[in-house]
């Protein structure tokens, strides 16, 4: 399948769940989705399409959080960013885990940096914070506070 | 002078421990092994294990998760053993001295003997840090 075939059938199957398609380059596209509809599109471009599921990633935005999902069609040579955003008091998005395992550990990570609930994950469990880091603190948030007494943050010069 | 530091002037053994340096640091002190800088002059051979070395040689900005690790380490070292921090990273964290996980700078939680400053440090800069530590092990 070419570029335009692909995008217009990602479009005619998912009009009503896409809220921007911002064509960047003929190598990018980011496509803003609601969040409830992840596990459809996402499982369609992992399985029907056959692109490879790069990574995830998470930023806080002050505004929302928001998360790209980033899928290589290798053989066209594009990148498709599904971009969603989440509510900033209570961030919570159904997991791709299920229907795709290589999304299990960034989602853990996500959860743990960002403080976002991936429903329906197997196992979210902390990832790569330290045990003694208390819960509920998100080191990736704006809004993170100094918690650590003990922290010296000069250089004692 | 203690006979255990006489010995140990010709035959320092260094364990190289990254507590989550960017890898430069790293290279660096792989570049001094060799035969262009040729550290083995001095003595200097890279220890397999913790357990077979004098010298402790530290990059990277001490992470949380790696600070357990490097704690439990120093408590391995044949006594009398010698920490020396490599990179502005183990001197006092560099550009992520305000991360939220880099709390504290390696000489707040282990006594370090040597600093060599740089970001990375050329192989000539260890050289010259670890011949003053052997100077330094002579005047003990």
């Amino acid at each position: 399948m070419t570029r335009e075939e692909i995008l217009a059938g990602i479009r005619t199957r998912f009009g009503e769940d896409i809220i921007d398609f911002f064509d960047k380059s003929p190598k990018r596209v980011y496509i803003e989705i609601r969040p409830e509809a992840i596990v459809r599109v996402g499982t369609y471009i992992f399985s029907d399409l056959g692109a490879r599921f790069n990574t995830a990633s998470g930023v806080d935005s002050r505004t929302t959080i928001e998360i790209l999902y980033h899928f290589t069609l290798e053989d066209i040579n594009l990148l498709i960013s599904i971009r969603v955003k989440l509510d900033r008091s209570q961030p919570e998005i159904d997991s791709l885990t299920p229907c795709l395992e290589a999304a299990n550990w960034v989602e853990r990570e996500m959860h743990e940096l960002l403080g976002i609930d991936f429903r329906g994950h197997p196992d979210l469990r902390r990832l790569l914070l330290p045990d003694q880091w208390p819960e509920g603190v998100y080191p990736l948030r704006q809004d993170y506070q100094e918690w650590d007494e003990e922290a010296v943050r000069d250089r004692g010069v | 002078m203690d006979i255990r530091l006489k010995a140990l002037l010709k035959s320092l053994w260094v364990y190289h421990l990254s507590t989550g340096s960017c890898n430069n640091c790293d290279i660096e002190v792989l570049d001094c092994l060799t035969p262009r800088y040729d550290i083995e002059r001095f003595g200097m051979l890279p220890a397999g294990s913790i357990k077979h070395a004098d010298l402790l040689l530290i990059t990277g900005s001490c992470n949380r998760q790696s600070v357990a690790r490097m704690k439990r380490l120093y408590e391995q070292v044949p006594r009398p053993c010698f920490v020396v921090a490599i990179g502005e990273c183990a001197l006092s964290r560099g550009m992520f001295i305000h991360s939220y996980n880099c709390p504290q700078p390696l000489d707040r939680i282990i006594p370090v003997d040597v600093y060599i400053p740089g970001c990375p440090p050329k192989p000539e800069a260890i050289i010259a840090g670890m011949v003053k530590l052997l100077e330094k092990v002579k005047k003990k």
